[in-house]
């Protein structure tokens, strides 16, 4: 009989893979109704992701705002609320970092790129914030509410690169101003990857103890678990939730401040590529362990980076990776259904 | 989008109004979708995926068969059938409908750009309008009075639906399934077959409004089709409180509130075009907040609705 | 119209096992033509598993259902209603927001694909104005009283034809009047030979005054069958709970004189139900160190509400609750500064976490305080274990250890583990809501003489139950909540059963 600590996590980690694999055959069966040999598809799926040292470096520069964003979410399901504004999110997030890039008098890169992402956190996390708050004094369902934040924030980003803070040197696209070129974040030394997926795993860890052994991790799966019994206990739920939705709203502000900071070095259309969508396929995937986040989190990005050989090699639309998201999504949504009977339970009569 | 021009300010009211009519149709279909759906006690965010992949299906048709109105039925067809998948996955023990929506918004889309990708270059055959412009010489008038057919179809449905939940057996039963499952339960009806049934046909009705996008206003196909009208015709749901024939109405305002920005757009004004374009969402937002409540249930939800807390 | 007798039921040798436990054992029973018959027995026994088997809900492992004379096997409730055999739940099975006309409509098995509103109206009228009682088909269910809604559901019954009917502790949430009036109703149907009538209750008023025969079950067996005549209370009671009397009759001793200052006082207090109009219509209630005041009540009637403005769990229009001289509000360090403990009704509904473990939901109280917690931020959770064992085995939990989750436990064992976090720590003020429904009659005992434990080490008890025998049983005080006031007093001394009936019927009353 296994120990049931370890059950606690590794039941829903065998049925997260288990839906991926199933998955992984419903698309195979899907691209072969097309005329694409399954085995060659898997093929280029692993050479596209982890196949090649590029392919490696490609998944985790993707994996870094992918795994940010799934905390949006994840760390709202904790408090029991169903938020899909990560997207929104990384858009504010970049937004901030530019502000604060363009504007500070700072010649200090190390500083700069920190202020970077700190203001990237602070104006994601307002803005998810707000959406934990409408919830709780207005009973706003939290989550139309993002998703409707997830379609104004792009109107502000187009807005505001259209004019108020365009670089109209800048004639191939529309984009913001860019920070100083001292305030981008370097790569890790001997990889072409940057920072961004260690400041990603960090955060998982910090998370992790945060909610494992701390009274407010404690409170928020009180308050998750059951809001009556919160509220009996005499816990502040709307604090509670309110700075819950904003640690998960600067999860994914960060992830738009690093793609900032560490990529685009201005904001633009390109931070609106559906990291948040797919942060949360990989919160529902990591069912709210935030150190399982990590390893889907790197799956995710692998299957991101396998896009582009896919497109080339089947001469498919890019768009196949989103069906094969869809497709994951629904099958780790139906295999909740098998939670609790995969490995015995010990009941106590 | 000249039609105000010639008319001056009050062009800009008549163009708000007439694209109140055009832009209304895909939410009222919608609406009244994912009315029937929450009326049995389930929620379908998804709807934003029916829309996008009810247009491609129904633009492809079109452009293959040369018929319009079989495209207005492949875009229902595909609506039931995401709505079909979403029903059987919700009939499984422990699964959250709002998370699976979520997920078939994020398939929808994804198939809907995948299979919609040779059909962004060609054209096809339009749905035609009802001109109730007749009796007017001015062309921005009459061009602004060709009234969707589907538009036609949403108003009926309503008027024949709220009729239908009232003196019809399958009315009852759809209420019955959503205010309590003991008592269907109690009286030997299967909640979950009642609920599939109503999410199948609530996918087949928010499918069409799909039609109307690609088949007559903005009347072609890309992936910036839909932004978000499928979601903000779910958030309309709780504002109309349930009830198809103010699903009507609402739509009619959420499509003013949408028209405003080509409106002003007509007459030149261009600034701030992307916040102006915005505002159905905040709209949206702001009629949440009014509509929901923190210390009671909103008003007319459906009992079993987990939507509604 | 009708001509025939209502039918006459055997049951021979009917068992019934679900897992391990033998629901019931070879138990035999006849249900003789226009009579009022009982079904008497503790929770648990299998009045209710008996009647489900009948009734084709539950396939019976062995025995015979004789209809008349007549080998049936019921395998489905449909094939129950074909022979005319309905049943009325404990818990109703009416759409509260649809009006009475469309719940008779829904329960009918064809329903023509367009209703005639009108004919159907007009048929209902007709039907009820031969029936002892009556409702307006228009109403909405949600605005009828319990005890119209009780009468509903026998007329749905009646309306489909059913003329052998299964009433499942029909007066749990009627007034004792309502009570009177539904059961000698049924009775007179019985007389008239219009019914037979399976009544399953545990309450010997109830035999005593409106049935016939009585069959007794315990643990599954049948301890009797009788006829109502030559059975008297103790008799009934032997059978029912075996070889001793009931633990009934250890009573709680009334408290030394509870006076001075009340410890919680609850004044004027007004405040709106789920749908947004008031339910509780000010409210003022004092409860002093050391007694134990009962809220009586037909449920409806705000004691849901009230347990929940004490618990932080709804917000207040006016009014104000003072918890030892100060403004209360149910925050944490309230709950924590006035030494406040709750015990609710459906403890995995309003007051534990079934996600979590038990050892969790033990530390629900305490989490944020020395040895639990470190400079009140860190969870120490080392600790948690040792902590959560020491409470499980202080309180009888039978849980197999401290890290499963909640729901794996019985309902009466969540009901401990509550009982252990909210009693285990210094008590000056217990809320109390239902605290024994759904338990059987050694759980509920126990849980009792723990509340009368904690009075009489000087806690203030306000104990809010449905189930008046409760209150009498253990309160110093009672007061009926009626229509969201307080509308009677009286002492435990003075307390009149019908009296405060009367006063819960308010301004239903017959």
């Amino acid at each position: 009989m296994l120990d049931l600590r370890s059950q606690e996590w590794l039941e829903p980690f065998l049925l997260s893979v288990g839906a991926l694999i199933v998955a992984l055959l419903l698309f195979g069966a899907f691209m072969m109704l097309q005329g694409i040999p399954p085995l060659e598809l898997y093929s280029a799926l692993y050479i596209g992701s982890f196949g090649t040292r590029i392919s490696i470096e490609n998944s985790l520069t993707l994996a870094a705002p992918i795994l940010l964003a799934a905390l949006c979410t994840l760390i709202a399901a904790r408090v029991g609320l169903l938020v899909m504004g990560g997207e929104g999110a990384i858009v504010l997030g970049g937004l901030g970092a530019v502000l604060v890039g363009v504007a500070l008098p700072l010649s200090s890169p190390l500083l700069g790129s920190l202020l970077c992402l700190l203001a990237g956190a602070l104006f994601g996390g307002l803005w998810i914030a707000m959406a934990g708050g409408l919830k709780r004094v207005r009973g706003v369902n939290e989550t139309i509410s993002t998703l409707l934040l997830n379609y104004i924030a792009i109107a502000i980003l187009n807005h505001l690169i259209s004019g108020p803070i365009r670089d109209f040197s800048q004639t191939l696209k529309a984009q913001s101003w860019s920070i100083p070129s001292y305030f981008m974040m370097p790569n890790i030394p001997g990889w072409s990857v940057h920072w961004g997926i260690l400041i990603g795993i960090l955060v998982c860890v910090l998370l992790h103890v945060l909610l494992r052994h701390t009274t407010f991790g404690f409170s928020m799966d009180v308050v998750g678990g059951n809001n009556r019994a919160a509220q009996m206990a005499g816990l502040p739920i709307t604090s509670i939730v309110v700075i819950s939705c904003f640690l998960g709203g600067a999860a994914a502000g960060l992830a738009g401040a690093i793609e900032v900071v560490a990529v685009h070095g201005a904001a633009s259309e390109s931070l609106v590529v559906g990291f948040g969508y797919t942060g949360i396929l990989v919160a529902f995937l990591a069912r709210q362990k935030p150190l399982a986040v990590i390893f889907f989190a790197l799956l995710m990005g692998g299957i991101a980076a396998s896009g582009g050989l896919l497109q080339r090699r089947f001469d498919v639309p890019y768009a196949a990776t989103a069906v094969l998201q869809g497709m994951i999504f629904l099958c780790v949504l139906a295999s909740s259904a098998l939670s609790g009977r995969i490995l015995p339970e010990r009941k106590s009569k | 989008m000249t039609e105000a021009g010639e008319l001056g300010w009050w062009g800009v009211l008549f163009a708000i109004f007439a694209g109140a009519i055009r832009v209304s149709t895909p939410y009222l279909l919608v609406s009244l979708g994912e009315t029937i759906t929450e009326k049995s006690g389930r929620t379908n965010l998804g709807l934003e995926g029916t829309l996008v992949l009810g247009a491609m299906c129904a633009f492809a048709t079109s452009v293959i068969t040369g018929s319009p109105w079989l495209g207005v039925l492949a875009a229902g067809v595909a609506g039931a059938s995401l709505g079909l998948l979403h029903a059987l996955i919700c009939n499984l023990p422990r699964v959250n409908d709002i998370a699976v929506g979520i997920a078939l918004f994020l398939l929808g889309v994804g198939l809907a750009f995948y299979f919609g990708k040779p059909f962004i270059e060609p054209r096809a055959t339009m749905l035609t309008g009802i001109s109730l412009g007749f009796w007017s010489d001015h062309p921005a008038i009459r061009s602004g009075l060709e009234v969707n057919p589907l538009f036609f179809l949403g108003l009926l449905l309503a008027i024949f639906l709220q009729w239908s939940l009232i003196n019809t057996k399958w009315g009852l039963y759809l209420r019955m399934a959503g205010e309590s499952e003991d008592a269907a339960r109690a009286v030997g009806r299967s909640v979950q077959s009642v609920r599939t049934y109503a999410t199948v046909f609530g996918g087949f009705i928010s499918g069409l409004g799909g039609a109307s996008l690609s088949l007559f206003y903005p009347g072609n196909w890309n992936e910036g089709l839909s932004s978000g009208q499928g979601l903000m015709a779910i958030a309309l749901v709780i504002f109309a409180r349930w009830n198809p024939v103010r699903c009507f109405y609402a739509s009619l305002l959420f499509g003013g509130a949408s028209a405003i920005g080509p409106a002003l757009q007509s007459v030149g004004i261009n600034q701030g075009y992307y916040l102006i374009n915005a505002a159905p969402y905040v709209f949206t937002l702001g009629l949440l907040i009014y509509s929901s409540s923190a210390s009671y249930r909103l008003a007319g939800a459906p009992s079993e609705l987990s939507l509604s807390r | 119209m009708t001509v025939l007798p209502p039918p006459t039921i055997e049951l021979r040798n009917i068992s019934k096992q679900f897992g391990t436990v033998r629901a019931l054992d070879a138990v035999s029973a006849r249900f003789q033509s226009g009579r009022v018959h009982a079904l008497l027995g503790e929770n648990g026994a299998g009045k209710s598993t008996l009647v489900k088997c009948l009734l084709g809900y539950y396939r019976a492992d062995a025995g015979e259902t004789i209809v008349d004379g007549r080998r049936v096997a019921i395998s489905h409730p449909a094939e129950a209603h074909a022979l005319g055999l309905g049943m009325v739940y404990q818990h109703f099975t009416l759409v509260p927001q649809m009006t009475v006309a469309e719940n008779f409509v829904l329960g009918r098995g064809k329903i023509p694909l367009v209703v005639k509103w009108k004919d159907e109206q007009d048929q209902l009228r007709s039907f009820m104005a031969g029936m002892p009682f009556r409702l307006d088909p228009q109403r909405k269910v949600s605005t009828l009283a319990a005890g119209e809604k009780q009468k509903l559901e026998i007329l749905k019954q009646l309306y489909l034809g059913r003329r052998f009917l299964v009433l499942d502790e029909p007066t749990s949430v009627l007034t004792p009047a309502e009570a009177d009036e539904v059961l000698g109703e049924m009775r007179n149907l019985a007389n008239a030979s219009k019914l037979t009538v399976v009544l399953i209750t545990h309450k010997f008023r109830e035999v005593e005054q409106f049935a016939q025969d009585v069959t007794v079950l315990r643990g599954g067996k049948l301890a009797g069958s009788v006829d109502q005549k030559d059975a008297s209370k103790e008799t009934l009671a032997t059978m029912m709970f075996g070889g001793g009397t009931a633990e009934k009759s250890r009573v709680a001793k009334p408290a030394a004189v509870a006076d001075g200052v009340p410890y919680l006082k609850i004044h004027e207090l007004i405040a709106d139900g789920d749908r947004g109009t008031p339910v509780l219509n000010g409210v003022s209630i004092d409860v002093r160190p050391g007694e134990i005041v009962g809220v009586a009540g037909v449920s409806g009637n705000g004691q849901k509400e009230l347990v929940e403005v004490l618990a932080g769990q709804r917000a207040t229009t006016s009014g104000s609750i003072l918890v030892d001289r100060q403004a209360f509000s149910g925050t944490r360090s309230e709950i924590k500064r006035a030494g406040v403990a709750l015990i609710s009704e459906e403890p995995l509904a309003n007051s534990a976490v079934r996600t979590l473990s038990v050892m969790e939901n033990l530390a629900l109280r305490q989490f944020d305080e020395k040895p639990l917690s470190l400079a009140k931020f860190f969870l120490n959770r080392s600790r948690l274990a040792p902590f959560a064992r020491d409470l499980i085995q202080r309180y009888k939990v039978r849980a197999s250890s401290p890290f499963v989750r909640l729901d794996t436990l019985s309902g009466g064992n969540v009901q401990r583990v509550v009982l252990a976090r909210e009693l285990s720590r210094d008590v000056k003020l217990l809320i109390v809501q239902n605290p024994c429904f759904g338990l059987d009659a050694s759980a509920a005992t126990n849980i009792r003489q723990q509340i009368v434990d904690a009075r009489d080490r000087g806690a203030a008890v306000l104990l809010v139950s449905e189930d008046l025998d409760e209150i009498l049983e253990i309160s110093d005080r009672i007061l009926v909540l009626s229509e969201g006031t307080v509308s009677f007093e009286t002492s435990r001394a003075n307390a009149e059963v019908y009296e405060i009936g009367r006063h819960m019927a308010g301004a239903h009353a017959a």
